[in-house]
């Protein structure tokens, strides 16, 4: 076990309301996680289960209002991000946290080079002259594989392809070499293949740079391929989380079961794929109770009133499923 | 394959290239070659896979099979009528037997139409012309893709993407047709919501006895729902095979890299095996659009086109038989 010093991020009881017509939308209602330097963790859910706003919130990029961070706090080295001065906070982003959006073209600059708006990140952050920002630029073209770099140093985003745009994004990002980088579906709107590709320059770029990664997507094969640890994410609140292995080999929420029943694998050709009925709530017209009860096949009267709890199923193994908690107990098992 | 029945649909060595034109004086550039030469057969009650990157072509030969462009050359067999050729007026009756769905639920659904407007368009065409006997059809077709009656008059904006998608469905069901055209049916949609979209597309296909084309980047969903699949690269195919044989028998190297490539829920940390990009310098000049980047590039490539070739019975592969 690591020692607690060694935690980059802690995020806990996270609330996060929006305030708009109708009813206050909680976005993310109350949640906890944290990341170990090195490590990759993966929020895993579906769209408006919360996991953007959480990494916004992280960011501090949330436009408040409409947002409110409602309750908890958020600490990054054990400094508290929700207590510091714009200016205090301008100076851990990009060089204590960055982030790496899913759609690089509207993240980029239209108007300006590549390079300009990567030595722009370099030159905010560090006193170093331009031109040794533009060698750092361009051996931070070299490390996320643009090839020749010393020409697309001048390119326009509009010049580049989408993976190569997205390594132009995952340059940017680790221009001041971040402890943690946050990354929000980067793959998303990519080909499978560039797909890959950006996962391995990911994971190589860890290990040689040491640092954190906070991978959010609603794809479980992504998870598969890139996690450490997992939560996965519904209705604003985690609904399960542990090691990648827990996730997909022994699943107990069951969101996470229906999710992964719900894949069209080959292994499942000739069968009917299991369907969640129903869909996400809207987060201002959540049910009452567990917000997963409407579509649960396991709703017991209990999942209708009462909040659940998350179980410890032992090994940092947590669902926030009483129902399944007592059936393992119990040694029965109910779903499929 | 049943040999004693016909394809619904027969597509015989279709091109389409689209013309470039830069600089200063709109020279004409070498085209694009959208299409270069596709061909491919659904059987009744068949589902055929389309699988490729984006800007492959899959999208230009969905368009081209329903004449929303015209082909430069090749044959398009819809149940045995040629109907590459057919003028606007005399294609229009086919038109309904062929209908699509498409990719993007909120861009494809009128907003400012009711969910009923939309539908009755595609039954009035289908002949249903009297008011109560219109309206009843709308309700058919939506208690079929499994909406609510009383969604019938209200707006796209007030459903999820998965009800807009069954809408969409509905709507390409309202002309009775025989083969639909899925451009990326599923990949706008929620995971929880994807299953739900493709259990009704495998009920519709039963019940209505439908055939498909199905469009799709994912070679686990193309796994999971087609009979036989077709891997496109740069307007070609590569390879074509019933849908197992492909996944377990896999030929061509861009298949072996798209399979490598896509994630895979059943695989836990086992995604390490992605091959590496390879850069042949000698392929620049080769007859093989793939042999640039291909990891198994040999000398012969660089100068004999490769021909699709048949490896085993219905399995077929654009690559040059390996030496030795």
């Amino acid at each position: 076990m690591q020692t607690s010093n060694d935690i980059v991020l802690s995020v806990e009881n996270l609330q996060v309301h929006f305030h708009g017509e109708g009813p206050v939308a909680k976005a993310v209602d109350g949640i906890d996680y944290q990341i170990r330097g090195q490590q990759t963790v993966c929020i895993v859910g579906e769209s408006g289960c919360g996991k953007t706003v959480t990494a916004l919130a992280v960011m501090g990029l949330l436009p408040q209002p409409p947002a409110q961070i409602a309750a908890g706090a958020i600490y990054f080295r054990g400094q508290s991000l929700l207590e510091m001065s714009p200016a205090e906070l301008r100076a851990v982003r990009g060089r204590g946290i960055a982030m790496v959006f899913q759609e690089p073209m509207t993240s980029l600059n239209p108007v300006f080079t590549i390079g300009d708006q990567i030595s722009e990140m370099i030159r905010t952050h560090e006193p170093v002259s331009a031109s040794d920002a533009a060698r750092r630029v361009l051996q931070l073209l070299d490390d996320v594989g643009i090839p020749d770099p010393a020409r697309r140093i001048k390119d326009y985003p509009h010049q580049l392809s989408g993976g190569q745009r997205q390594r132009v994004m995952i340059a940017m990002a680790l221009a001041c070499e971040p402890d943690l980088i946050i990354a929000d579906e980067p793959t998303t709107a990519l080909d499978v293949t560039v797909q890959a590709q950006i996962l391995k320059l990911l994971r190589d770029l860890q290990a040689r740079k040491k640092m954190a990664i906070q991978y959010i997507t609603h794809d479980l094969g992504v998870v598969a391929a890139i996690a450490d640890q997992v939560y996965v994410m519904y209705a604003g609140v985690i609904a399960e989380q542990g090691t990648t292995d827990h996730i997909f080999k022994n699943a107990a929420h069951p969101y996470t079961r229906a999710l992964l029943a719900a894949l069209p694998t080959r292994n499942k050709r000739g069968l009917r794929l299991y369907s969640i009925p129903g869909s996400v709530p809207h987060p201002a017209y959540k049910p009452k109770g567990c917000p997963f009860h409407p579509r649960c096949e396991l709703r017991q009267p209990s999942c209708m009133e009462d909040f659940p709890q998350l179980c410890d199923f032992g090994k940092g193994h947590l669902v926030r499923c009483p129902i399944t908690f007592a059936d393992r107990g119990a040694g029965k098992q109910r779903l499929t | 394959m049943n040999e004693t029945q016909a394809p619904i649909l027969a597509v015989e060595n279709l091109k389409k290239y689209f013309p470039v034109r830069q600089g200063f004086f709109k020279r004409e550039q070498a085209p694009v070659r959208a299409v270069d030469g596709v061909d491919l057969s659904i059987w009744p009650r068949h589902t055929l896979g389309l699988v490729g990157e984006s800007g492959c072509g899959k999208t230009t030969v969905a368009r081209l099979i329903l004449r929303l462009l015209d082909p430069d050359s090749g044959i398009i067999r819809f149940n045995g009528q040629e109907i590459s050729l057919l003028d606007e007026q005399r294609f229009k009756p086919l038109r309904k037997q062929i209908q699509m769905i498409f990719q993007d639920p909120y861009s494809s659904l009128n907003p400012r139409m009711t969910v009923a407007q939309s539908i009755a368009e595609g039954v009035r065409i289908a002949g249903i012309r009297e008011n109560t006997a219109q309206r009843r059809r709308i309700e058919q077709l939506l208690s079929m893709v499994g909406m609510p009656k009383a969604s019938a008059d209200r707006y796209p904006h007030e459903f999820s993407g998965g009800q807009r998608q069954r809408v969409g469905i509905a709507r390409a069901l309202s002309v009775a047709p025989r083969l639909i055209l899925c451009d990326e049916p599923i990949s706008a949609l929620d995971v929880s919501i994807q299953a739900q979209i493709i259990n009704l597309l495998k009920d519709l296909q039963q019940e209505l006895g439908l055939s498909y084309l199905f469009i799709s980047h994912d070679l686990n969903v193309v796994s999971y729902i087609c009979d036989h699949v077709c891997v496109m690269y740069r307007g070609q195919i590569m390879e074509s095979a019933p849908a197992a044989e492909i996944f377990e028998n896999p030929q061509h190297p861009y298949t072996l890299k798209l399979l490598a490539a896509a994630p895979n829920a059943e695989l836990v940390g086992k995604a390490e095996s992605i091959p590496p990009l390879a850069t042949n310098p000698a392929a620049a000049q080769s007859p093989c659009s793939f042999a640039p980047q291909c990891p198994e590039f040999a000398p012969a490539c660089a100068h004999e086109p490769p021909a699709l070739r048949v490896v085993a019975p219905g399995h077929f592969v654009r690559c040059l038989p390996k030496a030795g």
